[in-house]
């Protein structure tokens, strides 16, 4: 599948974005050698050798930026606002084959890096193998395997439920065990039925634990925290990143706090703050209000959204300012966010929402989600030595972020993905 | 899906063949509405209802025809030449995900609508569960959920091994119990290493009453068979197809009996010979050698498949002036037969003599009627539901038109099939050489 050494391809764009953050460069230039990027820049100092074999790829009107990395996705999702709990009654043969659609959907989208913050069993590890033999496509995995979850937590239904630190030991070493790239801790309730929202799920110790023996494995690890309390615990516990991560009290309400954003700077500590997954259903609903009527709960649910929307752009827009480094992660497809499509463009143009420069969204969704996967060696920027991952789109995003959704060409492993291939 | 029945489709063929045998018609028409045939005849005399939304699909300058039927199919295959005893190894949701790859080629490529002679436990009946729930998209199904073997026997690796009539029973309703279509069972051995192929596996007894089994609950029967004495015992249990049907004797002599023949045709049963998976083998090793010499090993080992493969047209041929119902059944992805190239199977009935009519029906309406389909599929006549392929040329005087498949719809929409190119990626290249 990898582009071979000796394989050459010279790609010309009227603009190149290379995940820095650096200003784009007009009439700019990759250089792909086999499956990785040789060398990059203005086109005039952007040469194959001599008497190389290149195939040469133009584009005119178009941007080349490195390939998307949506750092939270859950492959198994249907995204049909169906709850976890009864996704998780699938056999695992249709849920490693709903995860093999959405993950073919996904890199047809422009994402060719995606992390899986949790699935069923052993579901998106058995899409690996699959992918590694060549019997389906995907982006770049950089897989969870199941979450850790206490007893009836958030995601337990997936099949770890760990309680104290030793089990908590156990359960990462399964878990690396079976080649998972990184560990996924629900540090608090969440939608599962069973568990507690609003209120933290391990304590401390436990969550130390997890981290410090990922970390010895050589994994990161990421924690779902929808409460203050949660956030402190995990980065108390040495957490890389936390998920969701809105400052929330035990009763629902939001209580900003200083120390706690301190803190998660000191530590450098990234935060994937999900913030397009609400607003997917009212967009949703939206739509269908054009033509036909909504339901009473409908409409709350639209309402109830707008009302807290600014006070939420407000939030993230501090995050922002006093130094968080926030990622993008869709959360696609989880509840009624359905991966594919434009899904990770959406969760992107709402880190412009909150506040972002289109630059600094798309350095949200290429570097620094790499820097937050641990993948930065690899992926995430348009230099040389690293993978040939590229987005080719019409126009310029670092204008307009929706220029985000015109992909014309994906590139992965230096090779032209044939979107049109649905074998 | 409510609301459908109120569309329409009106197609237009530059000549029809609708399965049933009789000569192509030429500029016809084809009414679809909803998911069914409605009317099919002379352009001129068919039109969609006034005031009707209609909409209309143009292959005036196409052969348009039913769907094609794969009697025969293996969806965890990968026809890289893997034996069965290696595949049986992966995990199941591997194997379901190289069955919907699978899927996707045999529909892609024509064929709307296949019979499952041997996947590993659920993986097939999990495939079609996900199709119902749109998670992928396959042809329509008909699933044995695992074939039924002797301890060691042919296929014994995918989960359902029985001793004894009893068993034989229990395992019938444990497969009717997980969704199974009809019933395959392995009565001789095969290419799975602790089989013996030159050897019946079941006794008649057991076969006699696994066959009655399914027969109670109305499904129907296939027996894999690799040398005369498991065709006889077939056949004296009542079983419905004969898989393969090679005329073998244990000491590995190709002998074809007439009389078994004869009852073969009497009886009605299917045959289904499998011709181009012995092809495949051929093909295979000439790509893997190219132009290298063959080591002798190689070439005693090619030349025997040759006879086995030439012996397996002739005898086909005699199973066919004899009168037996001889239908196309791919094998595919079994062995070095990739899934999404069943035309050449049928090919190898018309080196086997069949007349071209004939071989068309072979996979599509012969095909239906063989796995009972044929209520449903199989021809293109008002009330059977409409899986129909446009095909560039005239298959009747050129099968290879079966390759040029433009268009397929099933159940009367449109497949989308993707690009060309990835299309094309899945054909078996015939060697140069051959
Ligand atoms: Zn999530
Ligand atoms: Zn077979």
């Amino acid at each position: 599948m990898a582009g071979r050494d000796g394989d050459f391809k010279l790609i010309r764009a009227a603009r190149l974005i290379d995940g820095s953050g650096a200003p784009p460069i007009e009439r700019g230039a990759v250089l792909l050698e086999g499956g990785r990027i040789r060398a990059s820049g203005p086109e005039e100092t952007v040469a194959p050798p001599e008497g190389a074999r290149v195939k040469e790829f133009s584009y005119d009107s178009h941007t080349a930026l490195p390939g998307l990395i949506d750092s939270h996705v859950h492959l198994i999702g249907i995204g049909d606002g169906r709850a976890g709990d009864e996704l998780t009654t699938l056999p695992d043969e249709v849920l490693t084959l709903q995860a093999a659609r959405n993950a073919r959907a996904h890199l047809y989208s422009g994402v060719t890096t995606v992390r899986d913050c949790g699935a069923k069993n052993r579901t998106t590890l058995e899409l690996r193998q699959a992918v590694q033999m060549g019997i389906t496509v995907a982006p770049r995995l950089v897989l969870a395997g199941r979450p850790i979850a206490i007893i009836g937590g958030h995601l337990s239904y997936f099949g770890i439920q760990a309680t104290g630190p030793t089990e908590c030991v156990a359960a990462v070493r399964q878990l690396v065990k079976e080649n998972v790239d990184f560990i996924k801790i629900t540090a608090s309730g969440g939608s599962t039925r069973t568990s507690v929202r609003g209120r933290p799920s391990f304590d401390v110790d436990e969550l130390t634990a997890i981290v410090n023996e990922a970390h010895k494995l050589g994994r990161h690890a990421a924690a779902h925290c929808t409460d203050s309390q949660s956030i402190a615990n995990a980065v108390e516990a040495g957490i890389d990143t936390v998920i969701h991560g809105r400052y929330a009290e035990p009763d629902g309400s939001h209580k900003y706090r200083p120390e706690l954003t301190e803190r998660i700077v000191e530590r450098g500590v990234f935060v994937n703050p999900t913030l397009h997954q609400a607003r997917e259903r009212v967009w949703q609903l939206e739509r269908k209000a054009e033509s036909e009527m909504l339901s009473e709960d409908e409409q709350d649910l639209i309402d109830q959204f707008y009302q807290g929307w600014e006070s939420a752009a407000a939030f993230w827009g501090r995050m922002k300012d006093e130094g968080v480094k926030l990622v993008a992660g869709s959360d696609a497809s989880w509840q009624h966010y359905k991966l594919g499509g434009t899904s990770f463009q959406d969760e992107i143009t709402a880190h412009v929402d909150i506040g972002m420069t289109p630059m600094e969204a798309i350095v949200s969704a290429t570097s620094d989600a790499a820097r937050s996967c641990w993948i930065d060696d690899e992926v995430g920027s348009i230099e040389p030595g690293k993978k040939a991952d590229l987005l080719v789109v019409e126009g310029d995003p670092s204008h307009d972020i929706r220029a985000l959704t015109s992909v014309t060409d994906v590139f992965m492993d230096g090779e032209r993905v044939d979107r049109g291939n649905l074998v | 899906m409510a609301g459908r029945l109120d569309s329409f489709t009106l197609i237009r063929a530059g000549l029809l063949i609708d399965g049933r045998g009789g000569p192509p018609l030429e500029r016809a028409a084809v009414l679809v509405r909803g998911s069914s045939i409605l009317a099919v005849g002379p352009e001129h005399e068919i039109a969609a209802p006034e005031s009707a939304h209609a909409q209309t699909l143009d292959f005036s300058d196409r052969t348009v025809m039913p769907g094609m039927v794969d009697c025969h199919t293996h969806h965890n295959g990968f026809g890289d030449g893997r034996a069965g005893d290696d595949l049986a190894a992966l995990s199941d949701e591997t194997l379901t995900l190289q069955s919907a790859r699978n899927a996707r080629a045999s529909l892609f490529t024509g064929v709307t609508t296949i019979r499952e002679n041997g996947p590993k436990n659920a993986t097939m009946l999990r495939l079609r569960d996900a199709v119902r729930q749109g998670v992928t998209v396959g042809p329509r199904m008909v699933l044995c959920g695992r074939p039924v073997s002797i301890i060691g026997g042919h296929m014994s690796y995918f989960g359902s091994v029985v001793t004894g009539p009893v068993e034989g029973r229990a395992m019938v309703r444990q497969l009717v119990k997980e969704g199974a279509d009809y019933i395959k069972i392995t009565a001789t051995g095969g290419s799975t290493r602790t089989s013996y192929p030159l050897l019946p596996s079941f006794d008649v007894d057991e076969l006699t009453a696994i066959a009655g089994e399914a027969r109670k609950f109305g499904l129907l029967t296939a027996a894999h068979c690799t040398s005369t004495q498991g065709i006889v015992n077939s056949l004296d249990a009542g079983v419905d197809m004969i898989i393969h049907c090679i005329f073998r004797e244990p000491d590995g002599r190709f002998d074809f009996k007439d009389d078994v023949a004869d009852r073969l045709a009497e009886r009605g049963a299917f045959v289904n010979p499998t011709l181009h998976v012995l092809r495949s083998r051929i093909w295979a090793a000439l790509r893997n050698h190219g132009e290298a010499a063959l080591t002798t090993a190689a070439r005693r080992r090619m030349d025997e498949d040759e006879r086995a493969f030439e012996t397996a047209i002739e005898h086909t041929r005699r199973l066919i002036e004899r009168g037996a119902n001889v239908i196309t059944g791919s094998d595919s992805s079994w062995g070095d037969y990739p899934l999404g190239n069943a035309v050449y199977e049928t090919e190898c009935l018309l080196m086997a003599g069949m007349p071209a009519m004939d071989a068309v029906m072979s996979v599509t309406s012969k095909a239906a009627k063989a796995i009972g389909v044929d209520e449903t599929v199989g021809s293109i006549e008002p009330g059977k539901e409409a899986d129909l392929i446009a095909v560039e040329g005239n298959p009747v005087e050129n099968l290879d038109a079966l390759w040029a498949v433009t268009d397929v719809m099933a159940d009367g929409r449109l497949v989308e099939r993707g690009s060309q190119e990835s299309i094309s990626a899945t054909r078996q290249l015939r060697p140069a050489s051959s």
